[in-house]
């Protein structure tokens, strides 16, 4: 018989002639030896990215996050966590902007998810008064914090997290700027600025109320006695009409002033009629508040109302109130009687011209068409100015405003050790409460990597959010994330990634609200807070974009068995790179981009 | 937290009766076919397995990625040896094992054609699922009678096409009298797993039509292989139903719907399709969908 | 108990005495009618059996050869033109290992379409790896099907029996039936030693690599080899349970003869008259019967002829651009001998053509009188 060579594959079970051939031909084991990973060139990884929400907030809040805490039933986890990147939900889910919305990927399917009304939804469960529950002991370093409005309440926060012993100064006897004398107590009540405070104070920051920081003296006395200052004392004047009448008119006054009287009760008096100039919100705020006051109230705009700053929703609100809107209309000058009186505010036809630096259309005035407003009361409310007489020339100041570096830090002409931060509506146009919470905690982060010595742009890029200027406080504290999954917070998810044929269409939870009329009679504060079901359910229509949410699709769909479920005490999948033949079926099929192909040589994340 | 589909996670999780290391290729969608048939169906199966891919997916010999018993047979005797096996099994008194034949489209729509219509006609107790890649894939992408209008392969080159339609195997299934007739496609995986778990309690000659995609067949890239298989269910143009008795039950309604063109253009396999072909499919494609909107919920008489 | 009995009744009673439990055939004329008498046999319960009425003869012998994986006895039974459609799975089975019995009836093969005797059909199929018996009489036939099951499953090779056309599948004879339990005594019931089984998961038959398969098909050679030693046994035991013998071949006046005809199936009862006839009058001339073909009993045939000059072999079929298959394999096997007779090769009786006593003894004649045919093979009676 002639040499029998040995068979390589049969060598494990004993075949080496014909004579240990199994009969029938059959097999004997498994494939579990053909470690199909050498197919790859290409192999996934599960991959937490960003979704478009959090990409589109200033403050970076990751929503995706708390919306699964509270999609859960974790009301309370979700508001603790919601405040690791925005501190005060109770209040923005009240006032915000509200970027992440009209980004917010559903709306590609139906709806924007309510997040929003979400926000304040958890800002009632915990009473704000509660001090953070983690607080570290004080590293020795002294904060001032100049300015208690929202940019300030936030350095104030995020000082305090890391250790600093900060000092909030305020020169109203009431703390809050903005948020308590320039929001309108119908829009977000008195008692839950207080009570923030509370909060603030309950953590361990001075409050400082009536304590100016009035000139450059008193500037550099602070930068002697604190290591660090962060400047946030925002925008309190307001810009003239520059009309005739203007100054010696009884009857004429400033929005922000008569915000600033109403909020503190202070007496201020409007006539029946009363006409608003201006089409921002500070005009719209004035607008329901002498609705609220029981004046018959006219908001002229020199623009058209596509053109208006104005949050859309509050002019509809406005206007569902009983406020009448004259566009193409500007002042010309203001008529008194001989005590003094305003009678009338005599105004110019304008027409929309080319588009000017802002890129609206420049409104031009029509020669000869004049027309008369008959009014008692004329408030303007055309723009707001920060007030930097403190400051003297010690701080360059370009366009009304500070410009800080990158990092926020304002170089200063000025004695005293303390290095000098700044941020809120002194240092830039978009004038929301969330830019400002955003700059408090930049500012924040910049000077604890001074106090560290750590390399500072390293830093902000690691913690970035997004392609935006976002920061996460998170990530810099190193802070587990919801999903132990590794992250990569800079790849945003858009709509184009979301595969849609995984979800279904949902309407959007409608928040009930009591119309116009009982609405303007007083500033109560009008719109209800979800109840707890239906935020649950509003959650749940988070498609949770970037962030795994252990569906299972990659687990069911994967033709060679190499997605391996972690078990229910630990959290989501893990590749098989022993057989994972990275086809990029799981990649292409999860439904909210949680997995990133990447190059084969790419180490694989480690679990968080 | 939301999960798509409808399986339990344990089945999932739970044994693997198909084991990695398979040979197949990237995105494979015969490979995936087989892991939910078995979810469905556990472990008390035999599998007959005739020339096709899954002659060589499972393995080389002395190997086997299947926890089942499975037997290769010639290419076109699936259908009988299935038969003979259940004959087998029953005198043996194991009535409760499912013998399941899984073929490719070539061993069923045309050289198994023979012995599936035998069995049908006999009503023998057999789970027959022919996993549709629409050509002949195995011996190097070769047309088949299951291969659609207007597709390239190698035996219809760019030059000449295939110029006629897609054999209607599901009518002939029907016109057989099986007890259950069942489409499933690997897009989606949870009705798939339920009608394989309805087959297990059923009696007579089950027919399933599953839908398999194949990315060097079809021209497109694996990753794209599931999205694609469900754009057919999309485009209806492999609408997802049952047949049990000869009562029409639609499985899926498309939740949007999308045309033949915009299917047709995701695979490079249609690249010299013309209009002409293109308007026929999406009548012929309407017309059927009519047929079973009317159809499902009645009787078949 | 005796009976009076076809050659097809004859099939239906052995598989009913060897207990078969899956059948799968498709009619053809001449073997309609086993499959006719299974189906009532089975209907009435006399056989506890499952009858899979297939769609065609490659069909049938498929569906058998899922049953005998999962372990169960099984039979098919064909004729010519089916026999030739199961040729790809008669190789599957024998390359399977799988214990089936066929039965076959000789018919020839088409075209035209011929219904009567000729051993082309199985003859065709020589290279399948199947163990081959020809059957002289009825009461072989039915003996066989019971000796074919006990060696088929002793060695895992699949056994074909091989009949007539209606010289012995519509001819009654004279058939000692046994009884069922001295069947049951000789052929226990079938116990594989591997088979589909979900507590014990295997594949059958799968992707083999050029690395492994020359094994594989060794061992499947090795085993039919094993039939030369053990049908000798099994016979043995049937001889001593039944009374009858059916060796390997059967010598009838051998010893001394000049002359040695070499035949398979009915054309041996022919012969046999012939030599009677011729001995009377003085030629010594002999007659082995070729019962069992493959594996080929190369020591036997040696062993039988190396007592003659000349050897005589009438084969009932043609291979065309070969002549008779029984005689280009008796050369072949005697080839290697130091000292082997010269053999003359005679073609007769092809589809159905009758091969008389008269036939033979001229055969007989020829080859007394000629060292070797005028032309090779001697086609006897061919109208020219």
């Amino acid at each position: 018989m002639s040499m029998i060579k040995r068979s390589v594959l049969a060598r494990q079970f004993g075949i080496k002639t014909w004579r240990e051939f199994p009969p029938m031909n059959t097999s004997l084991g498994t494939m579990l030896h053909n470690q199909t990973g050498s197919w790859r060139y290409l192999k996934p990884i599960y991959e937490d990215k960003t979704p478009p929400c959090q990409n589109a907030c200033p403050a970076g809040n990751d929503i995706e996050g708390w919306i699964k805490l509270l999609q859960n039933g974790d009301f309370k986890q979700a508001y603790w966590h919601l405040k690791r990147e925005q501190p005060f939900p109770a209040m923005l889910g009240r006032v915000c902007f509200t970027f992440c919305e009209p980004a917010c990927n559903r709306l590609e399917l139906d709806e924007a998810v309510g997040i929003r009304e979400l926000e304040r939804f958890l800002g009632d469960q915990v009473p704000l008064s509660t001090p953070h529950p983690d607080l570290p002991d004080g590293n020795g370093k002294r904060l001032a914090v100049v300015g208690s409005g929202p940019a300030g309440m936030s350095a104030a926060y995020y000082g305090r997290l890391l250790g600093y012993d900060v000092h909030l100064f305020e020169a109203l006897p009431v703390m809050g700027g903005v948020l308590r004398v320039g929001i309108p107590a119908y829009r977000l009540p008195r008692e839950l600025v207080e009570a923030e405070f509370e909060g603030l104070k309950n953590m361990g920051i001075v409050m400082k109320p009536n304590t100016p920081v009035g000139d450059v003296e008193a500037l550099a006395k602070l930068r002697n006695a604190f290591d660090y200052i962060f400047l946030a004392t925002g925008v309190h004047l307001s810009m003239k009409l520059l009309v005739k009448g203007e100054d010696e008119g009884r009857g004429v006054l400033s929005g922000l002033a008569l915000l600033k009287k109403v909020a503190q009760s202070e007496p201020v008096h409007l006539g029946k009629k009363t006409a608003i100039i201006g089409g921002g919100n500070t005009a719209i705020d004035c607008a329901r508040t002498a609705v609220r006051m029981g004046c018959d109230v006219t908001v002229l705009y020199r623009r058209s109302e596509a053109e208006m700053p104005a949050h859309p929703e509050e002019v509809r609100e406005a206007r569902e109130e009983g406020v009448q809107f004259r566009f193409l209309a500007a002042p010309e000058r203001i008529e008194l009687n001989e005590d003094g009186f305003v009678t009338k505010l005599v105004c110019s036809e304008m027409r929309l011209g080319p588009p000017d630096e802002s890129g609206r259309r420049r409104p031009e005035k029509k020669e000869g068409a004049l027309f008369d407003i008959m009014t008692d009361t004329i408030v303007t409310a055309i723009g707001e100015r920060p007030d930097f007489s403190y400051l003297k020339d010690a701080v360059p100041i370009e366009n009304g405003i500070l410009h800080p570096d990158e990092n926020l830090q304002v170089h200063a002409a000025l004695n005293g050790n303390a290095k000098i931060y700044a941020g809120g509506d002194i240092i830039d146009m978009p004038h929301t409460v969330v830019h400002a919470v955003a700059a408090g905690k930049k500012a924040v982060i910049a000077m604890d990597c001074d106090h560290k010595g750590k390399h500072i742009s390293e830093v902000m890029e690691s913690i970035a959010v997004g392609n935006g200027s976002a920061l996460s406080f998170s990530k810099y504290m190193e802070w587990k994330p919801v999903n132990s999954v590794s992250q990569n917070l800079r790849k945003v998810v858009d709509s184009e990634k979301i595969v849609y044929d995984y979800f279904q269409k949902v309407p959007r939870t409608k928040r009930e609200d009591p119309d116009a009329d009982s609405r303007k009679r007083s500033f109560d504060v009008y719109s209800r807070t979800f109840t707890g079901d239906d935020a649950q359910k509003e959650a749940a229509r988070c498609l949770h974009c970037g962030r795994c949410t252990e569906c299972d699709n990659c687990l069911i769909f994967c033709p060679d068995m190499s997605v391996l479920y972690k078990g229910s005490d630990r959290f989501g999948y893990a590749f098989d790179y022993d057989y994972c033949k990275g086809c990029g079926i799981c990649f292409t099929e999860c439904p909210r981009h949680a997995i990133s192909m990447v190059e084969e040589e790419t180490p694989v994340p480690e679990e968080v | 937290m939301q999960r798509t589909f409808d399986i339990p996670r344990e089945l999932m999780t739970d044994q693997e009766l198909l084991q990695p290391g398979v040979l197949s290729c990237q995105g494979c969608g015969a490979s995936l076919a087989m892991k939910l048939a078995l979810k469905g169906l556990g472990k008390r199966t035999v599998i007959v397995i005739p020339a096709c891919c899954w002659t060589i997916i499972i393995g080389v010999y002395p190997y086997s990625a299947l926890q089942v018993p499975v037997i290769h047979v010639p290419f076109e005797t699936a259908a009988v040896v299935a038969s003979g096996i259940r004959a087998a099994f029953d005198a043996r008194g194991e009535k409760d094992v499912v013998v399941m034949a899984w073929a490719g489209d070539g061993g069923t729509f045309d050289i198994g054609l023979q012995a599936l219509s035998g069995a049908a006609e006999r009503n023998d107790d057999i789970l027959y699922v022919c996993y549709d890649n629409e050509a002949y894939m195995n011996t190097g992408i070769q047309r088949s009678s299951a291969t659609p209008l207007g597709a390239w392969t190698t035996t219809t080159p760019a030059d000449s096409i295939k110029g006629e339609p897609k054999k209607d195997l599901e009518k002939i299934m029907l016109a057989h009298g099986v007890p259950y007739l069942a489409t499933l496609s690997v897009a989606y995986p949870d009705d798939a797993v339920r009608k394989f778990q309805k087959a297990r309690t059923i009696t007579g000659t089950k027919f399933f039509h599953l839908l398999s995609p194949c990315p060097p067949g079809w021209r497109i890239d694996p990753a794209e292989s599931i999205r694609t298989t469900r754009m057919a269910t999309l485009a209806k143009v492999f609408p997802l139903y049952e047949v049990e008795n000869g009562r029409v039950d639609i499985s899926v309604q498309p939740q949007r719907e999308i045309t033949v063109k915009e299917y047709v253009e995701t695979q490079g396999r249609f690249r010299q399709i013309t209009d002409k072909m293109v308007d026929m499919l999406q009548q012929n494609v309407d017309k059927k969908w009519d047929e079973l909107i009317e159809q499902s919920g009645k009787a078949v008489s | 108990m005796k009976q009076v009995i076809k050659g097809n009744h004859a099939v239906a009673q052995g598989v009913r005495l060897s207990r078969v439990e899956v059948i799968s055939a498709y009619p053809i004329t001449p073997q309609t009618t086993i499959v006719e008498e299974l189906s009532e046999i089975c209907a009435s319960g006399k056989l506890d059996a499952k009858f899979i009425k297939v769609e065609s003869e490659h069909s049938a012998m498929a569906a058998v050869v899922g049953s005998s994986t999962a372990g169960v006895r099984s039979f098919t039974a064909t004729s010519s033109q089916g026999l030739l459609l199961m040729h790809e799975v008669l190789h599957w089975s024998a390359g399977a290992g799988l214990p089936i019995v066929l039965a076959n009836v000789n018919r020839a093969v088409a075209p035209g379409w011929n219904i009567w005797a000729d051993q082309t059909d199985s003859l065709a199929q020589r290279d399948t790896g199947w163990i081959q018996f020809y059957c002289e009489s009825n009461q072989e036939v039915l003996d066989s099907v019971i000796m074919s099951y006990r060696l088929a499953e002793q060695i895992m090779v699949p056994v074909m029996l091989t009949y007539d056309a209606f010289f012995l599948s519509h001819t009654s004879e004279i058939v000692d039936v046994p009884e069922p339990d001295e069947a049951d005594a000789f052929l226990p019931p079938y116990v594989p030693n591997s088979k589909l089984d979900v507590d014990h998961p295997r594949a059958f038959g799968g992707l083999i690599s050029p690395d492994l398969y020359f094994e594989g098909r060794y061992a499947v050679h090795h085993n039919t080899l094993k039939a030369l030693d053990v049908y000798p046994q099994v016979c043995k035991e049937f001889s001593g349970a039944f009374g009858r013998d059916y060796d390997i071949v059967e010598e009838y006046e051998t010893e001394d003869a000049d002359v040695i005809a070499v035949t398979a199936g009915t054309i041996t009862s022919v012969t046999r008259i012939a030599v009677n006839s011729l001995r009377e009058k003085g030629h010594k001339v002999g007659l082995m019967k070729l019962r069992l073909f493959r594996p080929v009993p190369t020591e036997r045939w040696r062993q039988v002829l190396g007592k003659t000059s000349k050897v005589v072999v009438i084969d009932r079929n043609l291979t065309a651009g070969l002549g008779g298959v029984f005689a280009s394999e008796i050369q072949a096997a005697l080839y290697a001998m130091e000292t082997r007779p010269s053999i003359i090769p005679v073609v007769a009786g092809l589809g159905g053509r009758d091969v008389t006593p008269e036939d033979v003894e001229g055969i007989f004649n020829y080859a007394l009188t000629h060292d070797r045919p005028t032309q090779k093979p001697l086609f006897w009676g061919l109208k020219e």
